[in-house]
């Protein structure tokens, strides 16, 4: 699995400040600007969000527009909640042969 | 016959929550949990086994629970270095994980198994994270990114 893609993509949604740009771009693209309004944070401060966020491959920067408009790129974050659903399903199936296991042994005592 | 409880997942998919009931006696999960003979037996998961040579359980607050886990097919070992961190036999233990990068876990993680009697059979809660560790502690996933999942849900 793709770990250290990983690592960057959950590094930066570590950070409430991109998790509340990544929500507004999931209802839109959006300029440096249009991200700063809602957040008491100067407009430097958005853009270096806005490079993290790009490092980990969460959005892409428009090179055409002159705003530059960020846009959210979906598949990146599909991949952080697929490899939770990994550890979701190893640890189901780790149960299942804990409770087949527990089967066995209860056997062996009662016979 | 054990009764199959459907997988629960936290409000936020950040933690891993399992409820099971097994038709065993308490004593006999807890048993299962934290001796290396048993620990051997099940812990897999399929696809991998951990051989009991790999295991070492030390059964106090504080003490080791490492096993490597070996994938069947490739041979490739998967340590796993968990401290104990919480001990109530045979009710609950709790463990965190070192991180392991090799596991894509770059933060600790904790692994909290309750046990309860229900009549010689045994609910088993487990929960298991959380995945999204914030540097600075601040609680996980916060309530914009509540719109992130529902964009991926309706993907």
């Amino acid at each position: 699995m793709p770990t250290d893609h990983l690592s960057a993509t959950f590094a930066a949604l570590a950070d409430p400040t991109r998790r509340a740009i990544l929500g507004r771009l999931a209802e839109g693209d959006a300029t440096v600007n249009e991200l700063a309004a809602p957040f008491a944070v100067s407009q430097p401060a958005i853009s270096r969000h806005l490079k993290v966020l790009e490092r980990a491959g969460l959005i892409e920067r428009s090179r055409s527009a002159q705003a530059r408009p960020s846009s959210l790129r979906v598949e990146r974050l599909r991949q952080a909640t697929d490899w939770i659903e990994t550890r979701r399903t190893t640890w189901e199936r780790r149960v299942e042969r804990l409770d087949r296991y527990l089967e066995d042994i209860q056997k062996g005592t009662t016979q | 016959m054990t009764e199959q409880t459907p997988v629960e997942t936290g409000p936020q998919d950040q933690v891993v929550v399992i409820a099971r009931v097994f038709d065993a006696p308490r004593q006999v999960v807890f048993d299962v949990w934290t001796n290396p003979d048993h620990v051997a037996k099940w812990w897999g998961p399929d696809g991998f086994h951990s051989p009991l040579d790999t295991i070492e359980i030390e059964l106090r607050v504080g003490g080791r629970y490492h096993l490597t886990m070996v994938q069947d097919q490739t041979g490739a070992h998967y340590p796993l270095r968990y401290e104990i961190v919480e001990l109530v036999p045979p009710e609950l233990i709790v463990l965190r994980s070192e991180p392991m990068p090799d596991m894509g876990m770059h933060e600790p993680t904790v692994t909290r198994v309750e046990l309860h009697d229900e009549g010689g059979r045994t609910r088993m809660h487990l929960t298991d994270g959380p995945y999204t560790v914030s540097e600075h502690a601040e609680g996980g996933w916060n309530g914009s990114f509540g719109k992130l999942d529902a964009l991926l849900r309706s993907l």
